[in-house]
């Protein structure tokens, strides 16, 4: 066996390779030992080998860790999972030894919660599936396991509930996932991008997450998951677009207050979409949509400007796009200088200086707080990049552009499907009183 | 699912405004007019009652469908060549008023046809989706739409400028006998339910149409309101003398608080939603009908990827839009809005027997069947 793994594997130094023999019996081992725990392995199989109180043969045979390997093509895997090799009596055996380095700490980092739990996933997969188990104790839940990726091999761990599941999205997600056709998968993310086949699409049709709360209440709603080894992040799909508007704590709170709330989520979502272009089309095409008197405050703010209304909106919408790209990116001790700088002093300056209006300093930080105010990240992402094409139709149509855009994107947004289940479709429970649903039809 | 149903019959309802109805019915105020508001709501109810509750006995058939598999293929090509064509046109005349409308009122200094081309191209990738998107997109569209149309009219109704008075006296002309030209123009209003002849695709097997009474109902409110409020605001004479009477009519309102003082706003962004939905689902129904009559076509109600075919028929329909704007001015819009009102009603009333002959056909010799069963058992 040996001498075949030396062959198999490159020149690598920390693969280890043994022939050891005590009075009974020789077996041959080999690891690689960067990816295994060392005190384990000794624990396990030199120390229970060496003194030979029972013969080792037994405790292989019967021991539920050590597992039998019949192909000679699952050596190189498992030894590069962090696994043992042993050969003993002209039969194989592996052994989990593998060491995960992860990090500890097991906060809620993304989505916090106010009063929620507060545990996430974490990156091995093995822990993820213990937090959701325990979650969801149902004897329907189905784990599968694939790897995904030519090379990096990744793990996965396809989760549902077999009777809740839709039939028709679990076989379009395996589908999707056999088509991957990778070579590295490391996060989130890139599984997704690769899931949907449509690469261009604007907005997320899945829902990456970290909380195993959220994870288990989904697959109670029939959903499927997708955990990833190595990623502290799992998949949710298929989605709505309500779901990516909603956060844990609206199930954890208040009925009213937290309907008050996802009102005020949609009402900003609004505002960051259509603020700048609607300060353009109101400045340049029908400042008589205000009152007489806001028109003229207005009016009087951009008095010392120079230039027209819509290079204004795109200077300061620049401006902020970079304050924003620069705190998520930058250290948190140089983070608060550049908010500092950006925010505090070139706001100000900028409208002393009559650059810009301080009309428009105003539609500059409402566009932006009103963005962070969308629960999810990859959500958040795809609407700031909404307000742009509305930017350029304000420039040439004013209000009218503006609606049309909106239509647009409503249109946009219902075209939508997330694994074949529509996206934009407001919810109401189906099969109601033994109601059918829409497109029943033509779809059995 | 009957929600999908009011809200297709709520939007033609509301863009009853933008086919000049109110217009016909004010210049016929004295000759009939009232009358045949009056004649209309029992009319435009049975319509809609009979051709609702006879193709729900088809389930997942849209009208092509229907009369495809009963009639050879050359009586129902024309038919649905002329519904076609009936749909596109209605659709155009809405699209090209509502663009002299954003110029008159909007941007006095943009052209016209500059904003019909933005509208058409939006129109084009609108009406390019699937039938299940279109109906999505109809649902969060009423429902955003819905409070403006409500404050307009609240608005309108509960204004101290509302001259009661001149209602009234319009109202008494009731009496006079009812003319063709009111009267298609009135059950306008009723006809959204034709918009079934596509949506039941996607209704489910067992659709019943429930809380009928909401069609008489919405249907007399959204009429009155429409002609008499115009009349309340302008006078009994003056009304007669706006093209876009309800553009002026909303600009009679203001508002004291908030930052908007003029409704006319208001009920421009309301009115260019509905505008491009109706548009939108118009050339979408005249697309599915052309396409029926190729005979390699199967109807599908949410394909994956969008048929070249959808962007070739929409195309042309732009293009012929463009060409429409180009040829017809505002007052020649208006004559064949009126010409278009009257040719749809004998369109709908042909439509509606058709389905409803079909229907209890398919009835009586299913009794049949039953009953020679039960006889040979």
């Amino acid at each position: 066996m040996i001498n075949r793994i030396l062959t198999m594997f490159a020149d690598s130094k920390d693969l280890i390779t043994k022939r050891m023999k005590n009075d009974d019996i020789s077996i041959e081992v080999a690891y690689i030992d960067s990816l295994c725990d060392e005190s384990k392995i000794s624990e396990a199989i030199f120390v229970p080998f060496s003194r030979n109180f029972k013969p080792f043969e037994e405790i292989v045979e019967f021991s539920s860790e050590f597992k039998p390997i019949h192909e000679m093509t699952e050596w190189a895997s498992s030894l590069l999972r962090g696994y043992v090799l042993i050969y003993i009596n002209s039969k194989y055996y592996s052994y989990d030894a593998s060491r995960n380095i992860r990090i500890e700490n097991q906060n809620t980092q993304v989505e916090s919660s106010i009063q929620g739990p507060q545990i996430a996933l974490t990156e091995d997969l093995k822990d993820g599936l213990n937090l959701i188990r325990n979650r969801y104790p149902e004897p329907n839940l189905a784990v599968e396991e694939r790897t995904l990726g030519v090379s990096s091999k990744t793990r996965i761990a396809i989760l549902f509930d077999n009777r809740r599941v839709n039939d028709k999205v679990l076989k379009n997600v395996k589908k999707k996932i056999l088509e991957i056709n990778a070579d590295m998968l490391h996060s989130a993310g890139e599984i997704v991008r690769e899931l949907g086949g449509n690469r261009k699409q604007l907005f997320p049709t899945t829902l990456i997450t970290e909380r195993p709360d959220r994870i288990s209440n989904s697959i109670a709603q029939g959903k499927v998951i997708i955990l990833i080894h190595g990623s502290m992040f799992g998949i949710i799909l298929p989605i709505t677009f309500y779901d990516l508007m909603n956060t844990m704590d609206d199930q954890y709170e208040s009925f009213w207050m937290s309907r008050t709330l996802m009102v005020m989520r949609y009402i900003s979502v609004l505002m960051t979409v259509t603020l700048p272009a609607m300060y353009i089309s109101i400045v340049s095409y029908n400042p008589e949509l205000f009152r007489v008197q806001l028109a003229f405050s207005i009016a009087g703010s951009r008095s010392a400007v120079p230039y027209p209304s819509f290079i204004e909106v795109l200077v300061m919408l620049f401006m902020i796009e970079m304050l924003v790209e620069a705190s998520v990116r930058l250290p948190r001790y140089i983070g608060s200088t550049g908010t500092t700088v950006g925010g505090l002093i070139l706001g100000q300056a900028a409208q002393q200086a009559g650059l810009v209006s301080s009309i428009m300093i105003i539609v500059t930080s409402v566009v932006a707080i009103s963005n962070f105010v969308i629960p999810n990240n990859s959500l958040a992402f795809a609407i700031r990049f909404l307000k742009y094409p509305l930017i350029f139709l304000a420039v040439f149509y004013g209000i009218t552009g503006v609606c049309i855009g909106m239509f647009c994107y409503l249109v946009y947004l219902s075209s939508i499907r997330s694994f074949g289940v529509p996206y934009f479709r407001i919810h109401r429970k189906p099969a109601r009183n033994a109601e059918g649903d829409l497109g029943q039809v033509s779809s059995s | 699912m009957n929600r999908y149903f009011y809200y297709s019959f709520l939007y033609v309802l509301l863009i009853n405004i933008m086919m000049f109805v109110p217009n016909i019915i004010i210049q016929n105020r004295y000759s009939g007019g009232i009358s045949s508001l009056l004649l209309a709501i029992p009319f435009g109810t049975m319509l809609a009652l009979l051709f609702s509750s006879s193709i729900s006995r088809f389930p997942g058939k849209a009208v092509p469908e229907i009369l495809f598999d009963h009639y050879p293929r050359w009586l129902v090509v024309p038919f649905m060549w002329m519904l076609a064509a009936l749909y596109f046109l209605g659709s155009t005349i809405v699209l090209v008023a509502f663009s002299v409308v954003i110029n008159r009122f909007y941007n006095p200094d943009t052209s016209s046809n500059v904003v019909l081309y933005l509208l058409i191209a939006t129109c084009i990738y609108c009406s390019t989706r699937t039938t299940l998107s279109l109906v999505f997109a109809l649902e969060v569209l009423i429902i955003i739409n819905a409070p403006l149309v409500m404050f307009v009219l609240g608005k309108g109704i509960f204004t101290s400028d509302l001259d009661w008075d001149a209602m009234h006296t319009v109202a008494n002309y009731f009496r006079m006998p009812p003319n063709l030209v009111s009267f298609a123009a009135a059950t306008y209003i009723f006809s959204g339910y034709l918009n079934m002849s596509i949506l039941n695709r996607a209704l489910p097997p067992n659709f019943r149409l429930k809380h009928r009474w909401i069609i008489p109902l919405v249907g007399t409110l959204a009429m009155f309101t429409s002609i008499f409020i115009p009349i309340g605001f302008h006078g009994t004479e003056a009304v007669d003398e706006y093209l876009f009477i309800w553009s002026i009519t909303a600009d009679s309102m203001k508002m004291e608080y908030g930052f908007i003082e003029r409704v006319l706003f208001l009920y421009l962004i309301l009115y260019l939603n509905l505008t491009l939905l109706f548009t939108t689902f118009g050339w979408h129904k005249a697309m599915e009908f052309l396409k029926s009559t190729s005979k390699s076509h199967k109807p599908h109600l949410d394909p994956e990827k969008i048929p070249k075919i959808n962007w070739i028929i929409c195309g042309a329909f732009g293009l012929i839009a463009i060409i429409y704007s180009g040829v017809v001015n505002e007052k020649q819009n208006f004559s064949i809005a009126t010409v278009w009102l009257i040719i749809r009603l004998f369109a709908e009333i042909l439509s509606v027997i058709w389905i409803c002959w079909l229907a209890y056909r398919l009835k009586s010799k299913s009794k049949f069947k039953v009953k020679g069963q039960s006889e040979s058992k």
